[in-house]
């Protein structure tokens, strides 16, 4: 067990090593931090359009009105700027590791591999969409008047939850990415799948909505942890969560062991 | 000599088209949002219209959305980009026929082919729906102009972005601000008309609506003939300023290029 702990605070020192050294180096180039910081902020608001004109029309969407929408999109705004500063980068860098064969360097050090992958690159700039979201969060609570500590502390957890399995479903593009190359556009692809997390899950109906339950967890990362927030749970909504981030971690690390017997070296 | 060219570049394209299928089809399935939002609008418009649009009006929309997205992609903007800035289009340029010719016939050779892989996806959602709105065929018909033109404009958009290259080494970053803008003003994500009447005025007068919500409207026959007319004719008016816009950026750019990489 004490083995476990310390193998898990060292990985996270080697990931807050390596996003040091990922800052310092976004500091060099502070023009991307308008095309990067900025604009992707930008855009990422713009992107409120449909929804905002649904409420237009509707009032509300599927039981939120304005204010829980607002805690919704801010909760999609951090869970987008975290996969895209974080998850999205280590991906892409690692793809290119495993096309080029240079995966070796990493698969040497006396760190786990998958750590080393996962830690492999940051996107600092794309952290202001994380601070963005939060200020969005605040002010839709605020909006609602509804705070409470206990919706707060369960929110956060939710929120956890949900980046874990944001990290599993990047696992498990790099692992299939171990027999098929340029798999690249699938990052991006996950990504624009992602914007539909902007949306509650109760909008979808029947197969759709188990698929971004279940299959392409949205509502873990999204809508769970902004209902939470805001005090209106459903009942079993955190053993859901628990045991689809639970089911993904363990397909992951599956994936990834069995992907990386396959890695040739050189040219894989 | 040039049709003869263009006809063998054609063969060409639709080669490259055939050998690489899985990564058109990972394409096509990234473009397949439409779908998605048309389960989402359904669902909004369950207790009653919106804006017009009934639930069979919105599965039209979105079928033809997303049809209609297949039929008018193109992707020179990253190829032509990427061959500036490392210095690639040094061959082509020696070739005989004109570089932006080429790029011209290898993608629009590649459109059977997504036509063919999307059409399934798209009339298996149509029936999965429950159906939509009937199609007549003169709409059909009014929308082939309306496509050509809005392939035009997809095209040298892009031509014109790829461009800047020569000034600024890489332009895909420049591109794909533009597609964001793209997906929400277009009619992709949703149909520019529900917009409040303001902005959707301001909206529709803009490039993105004539390369993608405009065909939709017109396949699904939501267009009076007036309104028709007019939008071919600001079609029109996109495609020759991006055809302006696009043969200065390459005139002025191409003698800048530094060849062995921008």
């Amino acid at each position: 067990m004490s083995g476990g702990v310390r193998r898990s605070v060292g990985a996270l020192r080697v990931a807050a090593a390596q996003f040091r050294l990922c800052v310092l180096q976004a500091l060099q180039y502070r023009v991307q931090f308008w095309t990067e910081g900025v604009l992707r902020v930008a855009w990422s608001l713009m992107g409120i359009a449909p929804l905002w004109v649904a409420v237009q029309h509707r009032g509300e969407v599927a039981g939120w009105g304005v204010g829980g929408l607002m805690v919704l999109t801010g909760m999609f705004t951090i869970m987008s700027g975290i996969y895209g500063a974080m998850v999205q980068p280590a991906l892409a860098e690692s793809m290119a590791h495993i096309r080029r064969g240079s995966l070796d360097y990493l698969l040497l050090r006396p760190v786990d591999a998958m750590v080393s992958c996962l830690t492999s690159m940051y996107s600092p700039w794309r952290m202001l969409e994380v601070l963005v979201g939060g200020g969005l969060v605040g002010y839709g609570v605020y909006r609602e008047g509804v705070f409470s500590w206990e919706g707060l502390a369960m929110g956060g957890a939710l929120g956890v939850l949900g980046v874990v399995v944001l990290y599993a479903m990047g696992v498990l593009m790099l692992a299939a990415s171990f027999r098929a190359l340029r798999l690249e556009n699938l990052t991006f692809m996950l990504e624009a799948m992602l914007d539909f997390g902007r949306w509650p899950v109760g909008v979808f109906r029947g197969l759709l909505k188990a698929f971004f339950t279940f299959m392409f967890p949205l509502a873990v990362i999204t809508t769970f942890p902004a209902a939470a927030i805001l005090g209106r749970s459903q009942a079993g909504t955190f053993t859901v969560a628990v045991a689809v981030t639970l089911a993904f971690v363990f397909a992951a690390r599956l994936a990834w062991n069995r992907g990386v017997r396959h890695y040739t070296s050189a040219s894989s | 000599m040039t049709p003869r060219v263009a006809a063998a570049m054609w063969r060409f394209g639709m080669a490259e088209a055939m050998a690489y299928r899985a990564s058109m089809f990972v394409w096509i399935l990234a473009t397949c949002f439409p779908l998605v939002s048309l389960a989402l609008w359904s669902y909004l418009a369950e207790d009653g219209a919106i804006g017009g649009y009934d639930q069979a009006g919105f599965v039209s929309y979105f079928v033809a959305a997303f049809m209609i997205r297949q039929l008018t992609s193109a992707w020179v903007c990253w190829v032509l980009s990427r061959q500036i800035r490392l210095g690639e289009l040094d061959a082509m340029l020696l070739r005989p026929a004109h570089p932006v010719l080429h790029h011209m016939m290898s993608n629009f050779a590649a459109l059977p082919m997504r036509a063919l892989m999307a059409l399934p996806l798209g009339v298996g959602v149509l029936v999965m729906a429950g159906g939509g709105d009937p199609v007549a065929w003169g709409d059909v018909l009014r929308t082939l102009p309306t496509l050509a033109l809005a392939w035009g404009i997809v095209f040298l958009c892009q031509l014109t972005v790829a461009c800047l290259a020569f000034w600024l080494t890489s332009a895909t970053s420049l591109y794909e601000a533009w597609l964001a803008l793209h997906l929400v003003l277009s009619g992709y994500l949703l149909p520019t008309s529900l917009f409040p009447e303001r902005f959707a005025e301001v909206i529709r007068a803009l490039p993105f609506h004539a390369a993608l919500g405009f065909p939709v409207e017109a396949l699904t026959g939501r267009l009076s003939h007036a309104a028709y007319v007019e939008g071919l004719g600001l079609q029109c008016v996109w495609v020759v300023c991006f055809g302006v816009l696009a043969s200065l950026c390459w005139r002025r750019g191409v003698v800048r290029y530094g060849s062995v990489g921008a």
